[in-house]
């Protein structure tokens, strides 16, 4: 029996649209739930801001979809592993939170040599954090290689302080002037 | 006799008739007014009424809800939903079907309006009949293309107000322009269809050719729209219209104008070479098999010529949304939407698969061509390493324990393949296999005959495989260098292979300039598959621009204009790349449901006319197929000049 033409052509569709589904079922499934916004506890200890740091890294910052933490090779945007080591010497003038916050709301103020002027205002959208959502990132940094030092009450250049107006306690190091102009090298595989 | 008799008494019956249903009608219209008019029904006095408790409650109840209602202040809603599938989904696929009808009517204007020129040019009248033969599907699907777009802007209207109005307010100068090109795109589609061998060939080529400019106008406003949405300008931070022509010129409009140009054509060109594949399975004769089988080639080259630089576009449109946002170019390349293009490598790769395979099949049709037929092995195997390359992910999905065995998510060694420095070689390798297997095709049946032959195939090969080691050299190096210098080595990459098909396409036309034919082609001598290798090459481009379009939009994620307008709706988050999946797939159905509903009506042309076959059945009936009607059967099965 001659199966018609009409029939023939029908099976074929339905079997190409049918393998292009298999296709798209056999591929890592992640329903994508927009940003909740994160409530923030006005007494929250500096280990409660790294702990929401880090999942805001995750989610709503979108920070590890280009930077890694403790991966090597051939990066296309700077790896996070022991930054806060790195921070408070990068760039003179600034010590680890005044650097981090300068990342963050001015990025390309300092470019990593190596990489790309690609990372976007993170307290503007689509990002959007706001300044207590930046402190609990900055601290979540901060143990990437030191010691967590922020609270909420934190004061720096972009959150109503002046520039290092609350330096942490790891301050500036010796021998840079503040405004210098004289970046240190930076480490290879660093982030920005 | 009888016959005289039995008319008189028609004529008798028909007053009768008549009178009867007059008065038929008279009375079913006096009952149907007499039951169904309204009439005061019976109250009694106000005094004799029961006040019961439960009357009294009832009429306070009803009084307080008619006050709350009349109380109620007006509120525009800034969603509503649809039923069953939700309002996305319902956007979605509407848009979908009106963005594939859209492609397709702008697109064979293109290629019809090129082949009617070189009809005139050359004075074929085969290329004239098979312009005419492209835009005979047009009038149809014009008309289905205005339907969806009346029924997304609609469906916009009810489902999203609050957003379509904030988008109306940005672009409401460009409105009216874009009716009124609407109305000029039906006057030059209609006399450009209608006016087939009315007008002299270069005012009918003028219509063509308007046709064609308008359409392109009426893309470009409607792509300012949807780019606007994924990377606005021209506005402020909350959204207040600084500029409407910042707002259309916006980073990626021209991106998307020339790869939506390029796209369009590859998508029109394959459902044109589908429609000729469907007619060549239906046809019963050498002649008609001949004409769908030259059709279907041409329709397929136009789709895998179009195909070819599709990539080059892609990687602008990548980069400029890039420059706009890193974080969208990210959610799109490393994020959320990253393993959207690993499917896309499939359907790329089966693309070139096929194109390919319907080539080497049509080597078939021309004598004398088997010394070629020995270099198909190689460049199968050639398309087979870089698809395999191409749909290599960098994360491979695996167990615990085989992440833990692996040492990563990334295998020690595939994972080399899944990086942007190995698919980039591997697609611009694909290309040149693909444009390998054009000049081989081109060159059945034919000899070289110019005095430098042998030096000229020498240079193309030359450049060929200069062409190759350079990409994959740059493929290599990208390994070692660091980010700023690796992202550009696909511009240099990307340059040589373009270089490397003109210059060779170049070289082949003065080789092949008076060359000696060795065999000649037998157009419709070619096995059946072929034909069903085109359907499937149609429904992969379909299939491929649906997911496309997908991430393209989807790619905002919860933002209606990104990064100014949030979607507060719920489906404002993105769902599995499996559920889009579906969705594609459902569209693509209903549109090839509908593509054969054009091609039913377009086939209705070529039937014969209702009283001929009429007469013919008459004429079997009572012995045999008139002549007369096979003569004028034949004639109108023929399709038409």
């Amino acid at each position: 029996m001659r199966v018609p033409l009409t029939l023939r052509l029908g099976a074929l569709v339905l079997a190409t649209t049918g393998f292009y589904t298999y296709v798209g079922q056999m591929v890592p499934q992640k329903e994508v739930q927009p940003p909740q916004e994160t409530s923030l506890k006005g007494d929250m200890t500096t280990a409660d801001m790294v702990k929401v740091g880090r999942e805001i890294m995750e989610g709503k910052g979108l920070c590890l979809t280009c930077h890694t933490i403790g991966k090597t090779g051939a990066l296309r945007f700077p790896d996070l592993d022991g930054v806060d080591a790195r921070a408070k010497s990068r760039v003179p003038g600034l010590n680890d939170v005044e650097y981090f916050a300068q990342s963050m709301y001015e990025p390309t103020a300092y470019i990593v040599p190596g990489f790309p002027p690609a990372m976007p205002p993170i307290n503007k959208p689509p990002i959007g954090l706001t300044d207590q959502e930046i402190l609990c990132v900055i601290a979540y940094l901060q143990t990437l290689g030191g010691t967590p030092t922020v609270t909420l009450q934190t004061k720096h250049h972009y959150n109503s302080g002046t520039a290092a107006a609350t330096p942490a306690p790891s301050a500036t190091p010796p021998g840079v002037s503040p405004g210098g102009t004289q970046p240190e090298a930076p480490l290879k595989g660093e982030k920005r | 006799m009888n016959r005289a008799m039995n008319r008189k008494v028609l004529l008798l019956l028909g007053p009768i008739a008549g009178i009867v249903m007059f008065v038929a009608v008279v009375w079913t219209a006096k009952v149907f007014v007499g039951h169904y008019e309204y009439r005061e029904p019976y109250r009694p006095p106000a005094a004799t009424a029961d006040a019961t408790p439960r009357a009294e409650g009832l009429a306070a109840e009803k009084a307080d809800a008619d006050s709350k209602a009349r109380a109620k202040p007006y509120a525009e809603a800034e969603y509503r939903t649809f039923p069953v599938v939700g309002s996305r989904v319902a956007i979605w696929a509407v848009a979908q079907l009106h963005l594939l009808f859209a492609a397709f009517v702008l697109a064979v204007p293109i290629f019809a309006f090129i082949v009617e020129a070189i009809g005139y040019k050359t004075g074929d009248p085969r290329y004239d009949r098979l312009a005419h033969e492209f835009t005979k599907l047009l009038s149809v699907s014009f008309s289905l293309t205005a339907t969806f777009g009346a029924f997304l802007t609609f469906m916009l209207i009810i489902l999203f107000p609050k957003f379509t109005n904030y988008l109306m307010s940005v672009f409401s100068p460009t409105f009216l322009p874009y009716v009124l090109l609407f109305f000029g795109e039906a006057f030059f589609l209609y006399t450009y269809y209608y006016g087939w061998g009315k007008f002299h060939p270069l005012v009918h080529l003028g219509l063509g050719l308007g046709l064609n400019l308008v359409g392109t106008a009426i893309m470009m406003i409607a792509n300012a729209w949807l780019t606007f949405m994924m990377s606005p300008r021209g506005i402020s931070d909350t959204g207040a219209v600084l500029s409407v022509w910042d707002a259309v010129f916006n980073y990626t409009w021209m991106p998307i104008n020339v790869h939506r140009f390029i796209a369009n054509i590859a998508f029109g060109g394959s459902v044109a070479a589908a429609y000729a594949a469907f007619k060549f399975l239906q046809a019963e004769t050498d002649e008609d098999r001949a004409h769908y089988d030259w059709m279907g080639y041409i329709g397929n080259f136009v789709a895998i010529s179009a195909f070819l630089p599709l990539p080059f576009a892609g990687y602008w449109l990548a980069k400029e949304i890039y420059a706009f946002s890193q974080t969208l170019g990210l959610t799109m390349m490393g994020g959320a939407f990253s393993w959207l293009f690993i499917i896309q490598a499939v359907l790329i790769g089966n693309l070139f698969l096929a194109a390919n395979y319907y080539l080497w099949l049509g080597m078939g049709r021309v004598e004398g061509v088997q010394p070629l037929q020995k270099f198909i092995k190689y460049l199968l195997i050639g398309i087979a390493l870089c698809f395999m390359v191409w749909a290599t992910p960098r994360s491979i999905i695996a167990t615990v324990s085989e992440v833990r065995a692996m040492g990563g998510s990334a295998h020690p060694v595939l994972g080399y393949l899944g990086v942007m420095s190995a698919k980039n070689t591997a697609v611009n390798i694909l290309i040149l296999t693909t444009f390998m297997s054009f000049l081989l095709y081109r060159r059945t049946g034919k000899v070289a005959a110019v005095s430098w032959a042998r030096t000229g195939h020498a240079a193309q090969l030359t450049i060929f495989a200069a062409t190759a080691l350079f990409v994959i050299f740059l493929g290599v190096y990208g390994y070692f260098v660091e980010a700023t210098v690796r992202i550009k080595l696909s511009v240099p990459q990307v340059l040589s292979v373009l270089f490397a098909m003109v210059s060779i396409t170049a070289v082949d036309v003065f080789l092949f300039r008076g060359a000696r034919k060795t065999g000649e082609v037998r157009w419709g001598r070619i096995p059946v598959i072929s034909q069903y290798v085109l359907i499937f090459i149609a429904v992969t481009f379909t299939w491929l621009m649906g997911l496309m379009g997908y991430v393209r939009s989807g790619l905002r994620q919860h933002w209606h204009v990104y990064g100014v307008i949030r979607d507060q709706s719920a489906d404002a988050f993105t769902p599995t790349l499996g559920f889009a999946t579906k969705v594609v797939s459902a569209t693509v159905l209903m549109f090839f449901l509908l593509i054969g509903v054009v091609f039913w009506i377009t086939n209705l042309h070529d039937r014969p006319d209702f009283e001929a076959r009429t007469k013919a059945r008459r004429r079997e009936g009572s012995g045999g197929v008139s002549p007369e009607f096979a003569v004028e059967t034949a004639g109108e099965h023929r399709p038409t000049s």
